[in-house]
């Protein structure tokens, strides 16, 4: 990851969402993308050249441009249309984005396209979204990493995040070893990260 | 075992490449069904030993232009349905109303400081007559605002009726319990036709009373008996005891009016006969 001094910043061709640029490098805020945040506390996994990505949950495709000046193909998944127009519009630009518009809980609409990635990043508001991650493993590397950013809100706003978030933990160890869980505060309200590996 | 892929077909005995050109791959790609139990990841030098690319760039490239037709293709199906424009005829008929009745406010404390004898009195007013004495009395900047206001205020009732008849047209069932223009509300709130036809009556009762719902999930509050569907003379001009009640049955019956409008699209007579007859009937047995 690149920083200039203590902003996280990423390589490439800016103006894609009104994003500020320092020294030529697109300033990553943390208070808008999760991930950002997660880097900034100290977390996350470095993202490398030659990394291959599979992003479910897309939306305008802000992080999505991040993500892909870091590595070198990005998976895109989004499925509502408005959001998708946006993405288009980004994955135009950079030509290692390839757009999909597809249910992320529903992999076999996309896996045709798919190849093997080294990291999973998962960030979509569903209920479901643990069942969601584990559908997906197919298509991670042994060794390969998942990001679920875990939206408790989503899953249940009734309930306490901290045992959404428990909950979630025990589901994810069956499949994967989990490497790091945190809030994403002062970032991001009752949103916390998983980092898991595959064995 | 055979894979079949975005550029083609893979098996044992090797790879038929479907072609280089994206929008017959797009096509094709739209109609594959793919079984996850034997599913294997693409190996994107099969592609190329296939003859699809000859680097990974190309492979890349012609991946995304494949994608891009293909999400262009969704998108535009997603557009389709008319109930998507009036989503947003009907969100733009409630902002107009927001926005008139600023322009009317800000309009009245203006007038009322050029012109000492309008007093309260006048300001309890319809909006409408209120108005009127405004364009009369102002003069210059104020007397076009109100002019703007007022040609606002046409267009508003333009739209409304264009909103209505839509909704006659896109849900019939529905209108009929409810009237075009909540039957749009609920649409709006719900975001689709088939996301209120998806919906259980419980969740139509309560749309557009969100934040008293999830208060009352949170704990302490008592639940909200109604929310758009308010806005209907049965419910608000029921008594007190039984709104609640004539919200539930008219909630439940415009669940299923949603479903038939999305399934089947047009009036069922003998549903709403009935349907009718159960609401009014829970109004008067109080």
């Amino acid at each position: 990851m690149i920083w200039l001094g203590n902003v996280l910043v990423s390589p490439g061709e800016g103006g894609v969402y009104g994003e500020r640029t320092l020294d030529g490098y697109r300033v990553w805020d943390p208070y808008r993308s999760k991930l950002a945040a997660l880097y900034t506390l100290g977390g996350g996994v470095e993202l490398t050249p030659e990394m291959r990505v599979l992003y479910l949950g897309a939306a305008n495709g802000t992080t999505v441009s991040h993500v892909a000046d870091y590595v070198e193909t990005v998976y895109a998944v989004e499925f509502a249309p408005r959001p998708m127009q946006d993405l288009l519009e980004v994955a135009r630009r950079r030509r290692n984005i390839v757009p999909i518009m597809a249910d992320a809980g529903r992999p076999e609409e996309y896996a045709p396209f798919m190849e093997a990635v080294d990291l999973v990043y998962q960030d979509v508001a569903q209920p479901n979204q643990v069942e969601i991650a584990e559908r997906n493993l197919v298509f991670l590397k042994p060794g390969g990493h998942l990001i679920l950013m875990l939206k408790t809100r989503s899953v249940d706003v009734r309930r306490d995040p901290a045992e959404v978030l428990a909950e979630a933990r025990a589901g994810l160890e069956k499949h994967l070893d989990i490497a790091d869980v945190r809030w994403l505060e002062p970032y991001h309200q009752d949103h916390a990260a998983i980092v898991c590996s595959r064995r | 075992m055979l894979q079949r892929y975005w550029f083609g077909d893979v098996d044992e005995e090797g790879c038929r490449a479907a072609g280089t050109d994206p929008a017959a791959l797009a096509e094709r790609a739209a109609a594959l069904r793919t079984g996850m139990d034997s599913f294997v990841p693409i190996d994107w030098e099969v592609a190329r030993d296939c003859g699809v690319a000859r680097t990974r760039e190309e492979y890349v490239d012609l991946l995304r232009s494949v994608c891009t037709a293909l999400a262009r293709k969704k998108i535009a199906q997603s557009y389709q349905g008319r109930d998507v424009e009036l989503l947003q005829m009907v969100r733009m008929l409630d902002e107009l109303d927001n926005v008139i009745n600023l322009l009317q406010e800000r309009a009245a404390e203006w007038y009322q400081v050029t012109n000492p004898s309008f007093s309260r009195k006048y300001r309890s007013l319809p909006a409408k007559k209120m108005l009127g004495i405004i364009r009369k009395g102002a003069r210059g900047g104020l007397s076009d605002v109100a002019d703007e206001i007022e040609r606002l205020a046409g267009t508003r009732t333009r739209l409304m009726r264009e909103v209505s008849a839509r909704a006659d047209e896109v849900m019939p069932n529905t209108s009929a319990l409810i009237g075009g223009l909540v039957a749009a509300r609920l649409l709006s709130r719900a975001g689709g036709l088939p996301a209120l036809a998806r919906m259980p009556g419980s969740t139509i009762q309560v749309l557009g009373s969100e934040r008293a719902l999830f208060s009352h999930l949170r704990g302490g509050t008592p639940p909200p008996k109604h929310g758009i569907i308010f806005q209907h003379r049965r419910v608000h001009n029921a008594p007190r005891e039984v709104r609640g009640r004539v919200a539930r049955v008219l909630a439940a019956k415009l669940a299923i009016a949603a479903r038939l409008d999305y399934y089947r699209g047009e009036a069922v007579p003998e549903f709403l006969k009935d349907a009718q007859a159960r609401i009014d009937e829970v109004g008067v047995a109080a």
